[in-house]
């Protein structure tokens, strides 16, 4: 019945660990094992996504403001990067299942390259949000503005409030056509669109990170022959499981943070 | 103990080869190719319809990604079940709260 | 009523294994092994780096047993406060603090780990007959996660507390605490964490570890159960993480998601936290229902009535309770056609709990029932839990919910549906399983006293508590009118007693250790595979791997001598009386 596979592979491990009994059990508890926790990764984001969801519903004036004062270019790269690892993944496992050791470390190679990229942009964007002081705080500040009546008042205001009014002036004539419909009020809570997107944002990163640090670790083991038996290709097709959720996730931020508002070509060049 | 005829432990198979160069290579480029239109209509001004234009792009990218680049479509019935929960128990979520957001405001007298 | 459990055609002379077991055989026939999985190694190390599941169902009942411990001091602290209505020894502050501390840890350390921790570790692996866990390696690093999460939590508790509930409810957690709201937070996140990683090993085990023959029909309803709250934890947890990341992004930067006063909506939270919170409550519930299965079974000497409703209705339990979170905020501000919805769903999820509590009562008609302390506990589990349920459709009832929201008729409610049945559960599946996990016997006397005093002072604790709420007492106000101190007497004076009672496993189970008999690998006469291996098993569960061939509960099977003659095949272990 049970076939008691214990081959040995390279290195001292054996392929199937002692608690199996055969190495397709072995390989359907690991991909199974992969896949359920995906789930929970679904509903980790699916949980923001709903609090976003409800936040834009009640205020979806702040939500395209927010998102207008965003840069789309940086992101609009930083997908195709992305799609990219997906794919340069998808051949590491080809690679591995055919055994070519040449071909999986260069695609676990490419696939960290572009990832690595990809969190360099963002750190470009994030350093540019910085300098534009997109950044939600409690920090006030005093503006001039008019009352009811029209006389002339000090208010005051959140220091974010003011950076983006700035920031939406001079981005091109729709950004300032959308800055000068908005109320001081409805600037001061475009911080909630900024909470979310620097949380949904970080959180994403942090997965690139977790993902590129197994990525490493993988190509370590590559190096090292770990992947010689290629029924292990099944480590490198969980892991591309993984890098391909991080990829779905930034598909779908992609639209609901970065194009929300109004882009224009003008500002690109 | 005729009627209790023994089975082996056998999986389902939930195994095939990893796909094909050339076949990654096109889910690729259409998958680019939906980016770019991600793109334009991000750059375009469809009013409240551009969120919806937009989640639906996302949506297919999403499902060429996850039945072609994670292999979904050559998983088991098992597999399919683990992302289907994920679907639906994310759209409980999604359904109970925005049904609040969207109905506080009646009122029941 | 026993010999009718055989068809018509068995010879008479046939010997059926019907021996009711009211005091456990004496004497240890096989002895137990000479090496077993408690001592094959020895040291700090050899527990600490261990991937065994059993060792690992070791390591989570000791901290397990400290943190219940701690979560009772607390709970002492607020009852003896309440014997005088302007509070009897602690400040206001600590008044707060002390009955977050007693339901945080009593939650998130106690309840929700403490039987997929120990037992389900223990257990789920030997029961489908496999050698370890899918992941044992993940296995032992969720015990690390959570420890670690938990030495985080208590320590926030003790260097500043917190002061909010054990539901975190903005503003209570954002503007208005100067507790250590993020880092208990975090400690949530972190055992949350243990808890998804523990659930998805148990799922993956379940699917794809099970030995030959081990089908679905064929699996203990405890395991069913396991899973059936695995698929909670997964589902579940990472939105309660998603919601404290929130809550500690919202504090930490001072921006308003959930704040009204900067635009925020507080229910957003409570939304979140309730979409894990109320499946959480079945989560602490759910693997309590699994061990009642194993021993009511075992103590009626009979197959469970239903099995397929049985295992059914707790898949049923962990998908309808995702569809009622909102009957703990029908007062919020919710709207009020979706709490009417709510209020309908909530209906619906008594459903599965009631056919299980029917299929028990079924179980015992017709079975030969012999009263050891697991079994005292289950039928002290069955009436409370049943009490707790019913109580429940009062405050899911839209409108007898708006008179009884935060009383201490919701306190009652849940304490008997948690303490009454999970650590009723608990302390069953304690009683059951301690002479396969130790391989030794405890004082049958002190035990069944210790079940009849804890039934005592749970009693008499809480269901004064349904009168004082349905009074009008509000729960977590430290101070009440005079009216009701005799009633806040009463239960103090049950809290004692309870103390007792929980004290005394502590005491007569460690003493077995060293001076019970051994118990043998059988001592209840189960069938599940789990006690077809010696006590304490060997290192790999089973020599040889296992075969099954029939269900789990086949009480009513001739006995293994009778079964080579071949005559007694057709019997498919029926239910007991016609
Ligand atoms: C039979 C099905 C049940 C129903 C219909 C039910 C219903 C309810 C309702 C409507 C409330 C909200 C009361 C209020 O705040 O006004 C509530 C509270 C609660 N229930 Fe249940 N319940 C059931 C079973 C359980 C079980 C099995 C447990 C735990 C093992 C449990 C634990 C709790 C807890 C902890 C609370 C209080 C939460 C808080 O701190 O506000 N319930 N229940
Ligand atoms: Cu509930």
């Amino acid at each position: 019945m049970a076939t008691n596979a214990h081959a040995e592979g390279e290195g001292r491990q054996p392929i199937v660990a002692h608690h199996f009994n055969n190495i397709r059990q072995q390989q359907a508890s690991v991909r199974f094992g992969m896949w359920v926790f995906l789930v929970t990764e679904v509903l980790f984001f699916g949980g923001v996504l709903c609090a976003y969801a409800a936040c834009r519903i009640w205020y979806p004036k702040e939500f395209e403001a927010g998102s207008t004062a965003l840069n789309p270019f940086i992101a609009s790269i930083n997908t195709f990067l992305l799609l990219s690892s997906s794919f340069t993944i998808t051949l590491a496992i080809r690679a591995a299942y055919k055994g070519q050791r040449d071909g999986l470390r260069l695609w676990l190679a490419s696939t960290i390259v572009l990832g690595t990229v990809f969190l360099g942009f963002k750190a470009k964007e994030y350093y540019g949000d910085y300098e534009e002081g997109l950044i939600p705080g409690p920090q006030k500040t005093l503006v001039d503005d008019v009352d009811a009546t029209g006389k002339p008042v000090l208010r005051e205001v959140s220091v974010f409030a003011v950076n983006l009014k700035h920031v939406l002036e001079h981005k091109n004539a729709k950004a300032k056509a959308i800055s000068d419909k908005m109320t001081w009020n409805e600037r001061d809570r475009t911080q909630m669109f900024f909470v979310f997107y620097y949380s949904i944002t970080g959180l994403h990163v942090i997965h690139m990170i977790v993902g590129l640090g197994l990525l490493v670790w993988q190509l370590i083991l590559a190096q090292i022959g770990f992947f010689e038996p290629t029924e292990r290709h099944v480590y490198i097709e969980v892991m591309s499981l993984y890098w391909h959720f991080v990829d779905l996730v930034w598909i779908f931020l992609f639209p609901l943070l970065y194009m929300a508002g109004h882009h224009s070509m003008d500002g690109a060049f | 103990m005729s009627e209790h005829v023994q089975k082996p432990i056998v999986f389902e198979d939930d195994h095939a080869e990893p796909a094909s160069v050339a076949s990654s290579t096109l889910t690729f480029l259409f998958l680019a190719g939906l980016a770019c239109l991600a793109m334009m209509i991000g750059f375009t001004d469809l009013g409240p319809a551009k969120v919806w234009v937009s989640l639906g792009v996302a949506s297919v990218q999403g499902l060429v990604l996850t039945l072609f680049f994670m292999d979904l479509r050559h998983a088991d019935k098992l597999t399919w079940l683990t992302a289907m929960a994920a679907v639906f128990w994310t759209f409980l979520l999604f359904l109970f709260t925005l049904t609040d957001y969207l109905t506080r405001h009646y009122y029941a007298f | 009523m026993a010999t009718t459990h055989a068809p018509a055609t068995t010879p008479t002379t046939l010997e059926l294994d019907y021996t009711p077991q009211t005091a456990p055989p004496v004497v240890d026939v096989d002895g137990p092994p000479k090496v077993h999985y408690l001592n094959h190694s020895f040291g700090w190390l050899s527990w600490l780096l261990t991937v065994d599941h059993k060792r690992i169902g070791i390591l989570y009942l000791i901290p397990l047993t400290i943190f219940f411990m701690c979560g009772g001091i607390a709970a002492g602290l607020v009852r003896l406060n309440l014997i005088q209505p302007y509070g009897a020894i602690l400040e206001l502050d600590q008044y707060n603090k002390a009955f977050t501390a007693h339901g945080t840890i009593m939650l998130f350390l106690f309840l929700i780990p403490v039987i997929p921790g120990v037992l389900g570790n223990f257990f789920v692996p030997m029961m489908i007959g496999a050698k370890d866990m899918a992941f044992p390696k993940l296995n032992l690093a969720s015990w690390y996660v959570w420890m670690g999460g938990a030495m985080f939590f208590i320590a926030a508790l003790l260097f500043g507390g917190l002061d909010t509930g054990w539901t975190f409810y903005p503003p209570y957690s954002s503007k208005y605490s100067h507790t250590n709201v993020i880092w208990a937070g975090l400690g949530v996140f972190i055992t949350g964490f243990s808890s998804i990683l523990t659930g998805l090993n148990i799922i993956a085990t379940v699917h794809k570890m099970r030995a030959p023959g081990m089908t679905w029909g064929r699996l203990p309803l405890f395991v069913w159960a396991m899973y059936a709250t695995s698929v909670i934890q997964i589902l579940a947890t990472p939105v309660l993480a998603m919601a404290v990341c929130l809550l500690a992004t919202e504090r930490i930067f001072g921006v308003g998601i959930f704040d009204p006063s900067l635009g925020g909506d507080p229910l957003l939270f409570q939304h979140l936290f309730w979409y894990y919170s109320h499946p959480a409550v079945y989560i602490m519930i759910l693997p309590g229902m699994g061990v009642i299965n194993e021993v009511i079974t075992c103590f009626s000497r009979k197959n469970i009535f239903g099995y397929k409703a049985v295992a059914w209705s707790s898949v049923g339990i962990a998908v309808v309770g995702f569809l009622v979170w909102g009957h703990h905020m029908f007062l919020s501000g919710q709207g009020v056609y979706l709490g009417m919805v709510f209020s309908v769903l909530t209906m619906l999820v008594a459903i599965p709990s009631a056919v299980k509590v029917f299929n028990w009562t079924a179980t015992f008609y017709g079975g030969q029932i012999t009263f050891e302390a697991p079994m005292l506990f289950t039928i002290g589990f069955i009436v409370l839990f049943t009490i707790g349920g019913l109580t429940g459709l009062f405050l899911g009832i839209l409108g007898t919910d708006i008179h009884l929201h935060d009383t201490y008729f919701v306190i009652a409610h849940f304490h008997f549906t948690m303490v009454g049945g999970m650590m009723f559960a608990w302390q069953a599946g304690l009683h059951f399983y301690w002479p396969k996990m130790t391989g030794k016997m405890y004082s049958d006397f002190w035990s069944r006293l210790a079940a009849v005093i804890m039934l005592v002072g749970f009693s008499l604790t809480f269901l004064p508590q349904f009168v004082a709420g349905y009074h009008g007492l509000p729960r977590r106000y430290p101070y009440y009118p005079v009216e009701f101190q005799m009633m806040n007497i009463l239960s103090t004076a049950g809290a004692t007693i309870q103390g007792f009672g929980y004290l005394m496993p502590a005491v007569y189970l460690p003493l077995s250790l060293f001076f019970g008999r051994n118990a043998g690998a059988n001592p209840w006469r189960a069938t599940g595979l789990e006690w077809q291996t010696p006590s304490p098993p060997t290192m790999h569960n089973f020599e040889e791997l296992p075969i099954v061939t029939h269900g789990p509960y086949e009480y009513a099977l001739p006995s293994k001598f009778t079964l080579e003659d071949g005559h007694a095949h057709e019997t498919k272990g029926g239910n007991g009386g016609h």
